[in-house]
C-alpha cells in the first residue's frame, strides 16, 4: 500500500524509458536508476524492495524486446546448438552452433558472478555519489577499449560468421565475465561487453551485436528469477506502475536497439565515453557540494 | 592390474562425476533450508530457514555445463570450428 505513494505512474514511465535506453546504450542503466531519482529529488532508493520489484518488470520488457529483435538469429542459433548436441561436435562450417556455444560460454561466468555478487554489490554501492564515480570510470573503460581495440579484419562474411570466426572460447568467457562489472551501479553491461568485443578483434557493429545477444539470456534470466516477487506480496501496490514502466521500457529499448545497430555500423564508443565521464563528473560535483 | 586410462577418458569421467555432484548439490540447496545444509556448504547458517535458491541455480548450471563438456569430449569425432 505504501508503494503507491512512493512511485507514481509518471515516475514509472520516466524510469521505464530511462531503463529501456540505458540498458542498451553503454552508459549504465543501474547507475542512472540510482542517480536520476536523487537528481530529481524523488524518494526512490535503489535498495527499496518495491523499486527492485518494479525493475524486474522493466528488465523483463527489455529482454523480450531484444529477443524479438534478434528472433531469427536466436532460431538459427538454437538450431545450431541442437545440431551440435546431436552430432556431439561443432562442425567446421556450422557457425550458428559455434556462436551459440560462444554465447553459452560467455553467459556462464556472467551468470555465476551475478548470482554470487549481485545482492552484496548492490548494497555496498547504492549511493548516488559512488554511482557517479563509477559512471566516470565507465567512460574511462569505454575510451580504454577504443584505445586497446584490435583492428577488425574486413571480410564479406555475414555478421555471425565473422563473430564466430573471430571470438575464441576464452575471449567469450572473458567478455561474458566482464559483464559482471555492471553489477556495480555506474558501469554498463553492454559497454563492458562491447569494449571486450572490440579488444578481442570485433568491429563496432559485431561487438554491439555480440553484446546484445549475450545480454538477452542474462537480463531475461535475472528478471524471470525475480518475477515471483512481482506477483507476490512485495508486488502489492506497484504492479500497475510496473506494467506502465515495462511498456515504456519496451518502447525505449525497441527504438534504442534499432538506433544502436545502425549507429555502430560506422561509429565508435567515444561519444558514450565522453558522456559517461562528463555526466559522472558533474554528478559527483553536484552530490558532494 | 587395471588397464591404462587415456587422459581424454579420464577427463570425461571426471566431468561426469563433477557434473552429477554439482547437480545434486544444486538440488540440496533448493530443498534444504540454510540451517540443514552440511556445514561445509557455502551458505550454511545455523537457525536460518532461508533457502539458497541462487546457490542452487549456480551449482545446477555448472553441473549441466560439466555434463555438456563430457558429452562433446566423448563424441565420436571432434572437428573444431573455424
Amino acid at each position: 500500500m505504501i508503494a503507491t505513494t512512493l512511485i507514481t505512474y509518471t515516475q514509472a514511465i520516466v524510469l521505464g524509458l530511462l531503463q529501456g535506453v540505458t540498458e542498451l546504450f553503454p552508459i549504465s542503466s543501474l547507475g542512472h536508476s540510482v542517480i536520476l531519482p536523487s537528481l530529481l529529488g524523488w524518494n526512490i532508493h535503489q535498495n527499496d524492495q518495491y523499486f527492485l520489484t518494479f525493475l524486474v518488470a522493466t528488465h523483463l520488457a527489455t529482454a523480450i524486446v531484444l529477443l524479438i529483435f534478434f528472433w531469427r538469429d536466436w532460431v538459427r542459433i538454437v538450431k545450431g546448438l541442437g545440431r551440435s548436441l546431436r552430432d556431439r561436435a561443432i562442425a567446421r562450417d556450422d557457425f550458428d552452433a559455434k556462436l551459440g556455444w560462444l554465447l553459452v560460454v560467455g553467459t556462464i561466468p556472467a551468470g555465476i558472478l551475478g548470482l554470487a555478487l549481485e545482492s552484496a554489490l548492490r548494497k555496498v554501492f547504492a549511493s548516488p555519489t559512488s554511482a557517479s564515480v563509477f559512471l566516470m570510470l565507465n567512460g574511462v573503460l569505454l575510451a580504454g577499449a577504443e584505445v586497446l581495440r584490435r583492428r577488425a579484419p574486413v571480410t564479406a562474411d555475414e555478421d555471425d560468421v565473422r563473430i564466430a570466426r573471430t571470438v575464441s572460447w576464452l575471449d567469450s568467457a572473458c567478455v561474458g565475465a566482464a559483464q559482471a562489472l555492471a553489477l556495480i551501479p555506474g558501469f554498463s553491461r553492454s559497454g563492458a561487453a562491447m569494449g571486450g568485443g572490440l579488444v578481442v578483434g570485433l568491429s563496432h557493429k559485431d561487438a554491439a551485436r555480440f553484446a546484445f545477444l549475450l545480454a538477452t539470456p542474462i537480463i531475461g534470466a535475472a528478471a524471470l528469477l525475480k518475477l515471483p516477487e512481482l506477483f507476490g506480496p512485495t508486488g502489492n501496490g506497484v504492479r500497475g506502475q510496473a506494467l506502465a514502466g515495462a511498456l515504456a521500457a519496451a518502447f525505449a529499448a525497441s527504438v534504442s536497439v534499432r538506433f544502436l545497430m545502425r549507429y555502430f555500423e560506422t561509429r565508435t564508443l567515444i561519444p558514450f565515453a565522453v558522456y559517461s565521464f562528463v555526466a559522472g563528473l558533474a554528478c559527483v560535483i553536484y552530490f558532494v557540494t | 592390474m587395471l588397464p591404462p586410462v587415456r587422459n581424454d577418458r579420464l577427463l570425461v569421467i571426471l566431468a561426469i562425476v563433477v557434473g552429477v555432484v554439482l547437480i545434486v548439490v544444486g538440488i540440496v540447496y533448493w530443498v534444504e533450508p540454510a540451517k540443514s545444509l552440511p556445514g561445509f556448504f557455502p551458505g550454511h547458517q545455523a537457525g536460518s530457514g532461508h533457502h539458497h535458491v541462487k546457490h542452487g541455480i549456480a551449482a545446477f548450471l555448472l553441473g549441466v555445463a560439466c555434463l555438456v563438456f563430457a558429452w562433446f569430449r566423448s563424441g565420436p569425432s571432434r572437428t573444431p570450428a573455424a
